[in-house]
C-alpha cells in the first residue's frame, strides 16, 4: 500500500484540547467526522480519556466544528470504562451509529485493565448510549486481560472484529509493562460475540512485541490491515522502541501473511510524526482510501492524513 | 418446611497448626464425596498485609464418611495457585466449587484482583484435578465466565452442578457498587448459566431470587440441590451497609425452590435454620452448601464474620 501523506490535519493545542488520540472516521455526505481520544487529569493526577469529535470538509484542510462536549459519559463506579474510552470506533447501522469502545479501569498491581464495550447514537453520531454497563468482548481463558482496540467491520451478514487482548505483563525498569497481541472475533448481532482464538500477526520484534490498534480495508478480495507494534520497553521516549505501523494483508481475514515493507509511509526525518507513528484508521471516502494516524507523543499533538495512491 | 438439627462447628481455622496461608477463615464450604470419607473445600486466609489487605486461598478438609463431626486429614497446601501479574485471580481464588468429569475433578472458582476505585473485581475461572482434587491446574490464565454487557463486574460464588447431562452455574454478579458514608459496597444478586462442555456457557441474563430486603439486599451462595422431585436452592443475603457489626443487617439463610432449575420462587419461612441464641454462629449465619450422603441430608454453613472462626455443620431432620 502507497500513501501520500497530507500531513498533520488536527492539532488539539488549538482547540483547548490535551491529546488527540486514536482518529476514527464517520463519513457523511458532505464532510468526515473524526473522533478521537482526548485526555483530562483527574484530581489524582491521572489521566482520563474521553471522546470528541471535529468535523472537516471531504479535502481534509478544513475544519468545520469541533464538538464542545465528549460523545457518551464515563462508566459508572466499578465498571470496565470507568477510568477512560479510548479508542471509539465508529459505524453506520441504518440510521444509527454503533460505536465500539475501548474501556479503562485501573488496577493496583498492574496500571488498568481494558475490555471492550459497546454504545449506540440516535443522532447521527452526535451522543452515544451504552447498550449496557458492562463489555461486550472481555478477558477469557486464553485472553486473560486487555482487550481492547476494536475495529468493526460488517461484512456480508457477519460483523468482524479486530482487537487486541493482553498476553503478559513484564518487569519494566519502574513499572510492569504490557505485552499485547491482534485478535478477531466475529458476530450475528454485533452483541453477542466469538473468539476466533488465534494470534493474527506474526511477531517481528520477539515475543514480547506490542501489537496494537488494527484497521482493516477490503480491495477486491483481499483485505488489508494495518497496525501499530513496537518493543515493550522503552517504548515512550526512544524513537528505536517506539510505535511504528505495520502491515499484513489476507484473504479470510484469519490467515494473515505480515509485510511491514509493502506499506509504504514512513515517518518523517523530522516534524510532528518523526518519532513515533500509531494508532492507525483506515477508512473510504468518495471512493479515495485514506489512512488517519497518530505521531509523536501517541498522539499529544495531534493527527494527520494520507491518501491511498496505489497498491 | 424443612427442620435441620445443628450439630455444631466442626471446623476451626484457627486450631490448625504449620499452615501460615491457613491463618483464619473457612468459608464457602463445597463437598466431593469419596468412599471413606466426605472432602470440603474451603477458603482460607493468610494474616493480612502491611496495608490490612488480605488474600485467599482454597483448601480443604477430609471428613470420616461415617462420622462428618470428625476431621480426618487437612489439606498440606492451597489447591490452586494465585494468578500471574495482572490476571483476574491475583489476589484470591475463593470460593471454589467441584464436581467429578471423567476421572477426573473441575474446579470453578472466583478469582479476585484489586482494583483503583473500588476494593476489587471478581470473575470465574476453572481448572482440573488429577489427582482426586488434591491440587487443581488452571486451564488458562483468564477467567471461563467474565465480566458481560449485563454483568459488569463481581462474577462470582460459582457453584457447578450437573442435571440430565447439562451443566448449571449458579453465581453471583455485581449490579452496582454504591456508596455509603465513603465506603464502596458492592450489591448482587443470584444468576445462573449452561452449558454443555463446562467451558462455553451460556447466561441467563436475569435475577432468579426476588429481593426481600430493599433493592441493595446482596445475595450468595445460591447452592442447589434435587430432593424427590423438586429443586431447592439455600443461598444467604443481607444488607449492602452497616452489615458488619450490625447483626440484624448481616448475613442470613434464604430458600427458593424450582421445578425446572430456571424459575425460582423464594419462601424463605420454609428455609428451618437461623442464628443461634450464642455462640460461633449467634450473630449471622451464611453460605450454605447441602449435600446428602448415605441417606441422610447435611447443610454446612459458616458463623459469625462470615466464616472468620470456620464452619459447622446441621443435618436436615425433617422435611414437610
Amino acid at each position: 500500500m502507497r500513501f501520500k501523506e497530507l500531513g498533520k490535519i488536527f492539532d488539539p493545542t488549538e482547540h483547548e484540547l490535551d491529546f488527540s488520540q486514536s482518529p476514527q472516521a464517520l463519513v457523511f455526505d458532505d464532510f468526515v467526522r473524526i473522533y478521537f481520544s482526548n485526555r483530562k487529569k483527574d484530581l489524582s493526577g491521572k489521566y482520563l480519556s474521553h471522546i470528541s469529535y471535529v468535523d472537516m470538509d471531504k479535502n481534509f484542510k478544513t475544519i468545520l466544528h469541533v464538538s464542545d462536549k465528549t460523545v457518551m459519559r464515563l462508566g459508572n463506579l466499578g465498571c470496565f470504562d470507568e477510568h477512560g474510552i479510548f479508542p471509539m470506533n465508529v459505524l453506520w447501522d441504518g440510521d444509527r451509529v454503533l460505536a465500539y469502545t475501548g474501556g479503562w479501569s485501573r488496577r493496583t498491581s498492574v496500571s488498568v485493565d481494558g475490555s471492550i464495550g459497546l454504545a449506540v447514537s440516535s443522532d447521527k453520531g452526535e451522543t452515544f448510549m451504552r447498550v449496557g454497563e458492562g463489555p461486550v468482548l472481555t478477558s477469557s481463558l486464553s485472553e486473560p486481560f486487555l482487550v481492547t482496540d476494536p475495529f468493526v467491520k460488517k461484512i456480508g451478514e457477519e460483523y468482524h472484529m479486530l482487537y487486541i487482548y493482553g498476553k503478559r505483563w513484564i518487569d519494566g525498569p519502574n513499572q510492569k509493562e504490557r505485552v499485547y497481541k491482534i485478535g478477531h472475533a466475529f458476530s450475528r448481532d454485533g452483541i453477542t460475540w466469538s473468539k476466533t482464538g488465534l494470534q493474527l500477526i506474526k511477531n517481528k520484534l520477539g515475543k514480547n512485541e506490542c501489537q496494537a490498534l488494527p484497521t482493516m480495508i477490503k480491495i477486491g478480495t483481499t483485505y488489508h490491515m494495518v497496525f501499530c507494534y513496537r518493543e515493550a520497553i522503552d517504548f515512550r521516549t526512544n524513537k528505536q522502541n517506539s510505535y511504528r505501523l505495520g502491515y499484513a494483508h489476507s484473504e479470510d481475514m484469519i490467515n494473515w501473511i505480515r509485510d511491514d515493507s509493502k506499506l509504504i509511509l514512513k515517518r518523517s526525518e523530522e516534524g510532528w510524526d518523526s518519532q513515533m507513528m500509531c494508532y492507525p484508521h483506515l477508512f473510504e471516502c468518495d471512493k479515495n482510501i485514506f489512512l488517519l494516524y497518530n505521531g509523536n507523543e501517541f498522539g499529544r499533538s495531534g493527527f494527520g492524513i494520507s491518501i491511498l495512491e496505489g497498491l | 418446611m424443612f427442620k435441620w438439627e445443628k450439630l455444631g462447628r466442626i471446623f476451626n481455622p484457627s486450631e490448625v497448626k504449620d499452615r501460615p496461608w491457613l491463618k483464619e477463615y473457612a468459608q464457602a464450604p463445597a463437598t466431593l464425596i469419596f468412599d471413606d470419607f466426605v472432602r470440603v473445600y474451603f477458603s482460607c486466609r493468610p494474616e493480612p498485609d502491611e496495608n490490612k489487605q488480605y488474600t485467599s486461598y482454597s483448601a480443604y478438609v477430609d471428613l470420616d464418611r461415617r462420622n462428618l463431626t470428625k476431621v480426618l486429614n487437612v489439606s498440606d497446601k492451597p489447591i490452586l495457585e494465585l494468578g500471574k501479574s495482572g490476571t483476574f485471580d491475583e489476589f484470591g481464588t475463593y470460593p471454589v466449587s467441584v464436581i467429578r468429569k471423567g476421572i477426573g475433578v473441575w474446579a470453578y472458582y472466583a478469582g479476585w484482583t484489586r482494583c483503583e476505585s473500588v476494593p476489587y473485581n471478581v470473575a470465574i475461572g476453572v481448572a482440573a484435578s488429577s489427582d482426586q482434587g488434591k491440587t487443581f491446574k488452571k486451564m488458562g490464565d483468564g477467567p471461563v465466565i467474565s465480566y458481560s454487557l449485563d454483568e459488569p463486574f463481581t462474577v462470582s460464588g460459582p457453584k457447578i452442578r450437573k442435571f440430565n447431562s447439562t451443566y448449571y452455574m449458579y453465581y453471583i454478579s455485581g449490579y452496582k457498587w454504591e456508596k455509603f458514608e465513603g465506603r464502596a459496597e458492592n450489591i448482587f444478586k443470584i444468576r445462573m448459566a449452561t452449558s454443555e462442555d463446562g467451558i462455553n456457557w451460556s447466561r441467563e441474563n436475569r435475577n432468579l431470587i426476588d429481593d426481600k430486603l430493599d433493592i441493595n439486599e446482596c445475595q450468595a451462595s445460591p447452592d442447589v440441590i434435587q430432593l424427590g422431585d423438586k429443586y431447592h436452592m439455600f443461598f444467604c443475603y443481607k444488607y449492602a451497609s452497616d452489615f458488619r457489626n450490625n447483626k440484624d443487617r448481616g448475613y442470613r439463610i434464604g430458600y427458593a425452590c424450582s421445578d425446572d432449575l430456571i424459575n425460582w420462587v423464594r419462601d424463605d419461612s420454609q428455609v428451618g435454620i437461623d442464628v443461634s441464641k450464642e455462640g460461633w454462629d449467634s450473630e449471622s449465619i451464611a453460605y450454605p452448601h447441602v449435600f446428602s450422603v448415605d441417606g441422610n441430608t447435611y447443610m454446612l454453613y459458616l458463623g459469625n464474620q462470615v466464616g472468620r472462626h470456620g464452619f459447622g455443620l446441621a443435618r436436615l431432620v425433617d422435611l414437610k
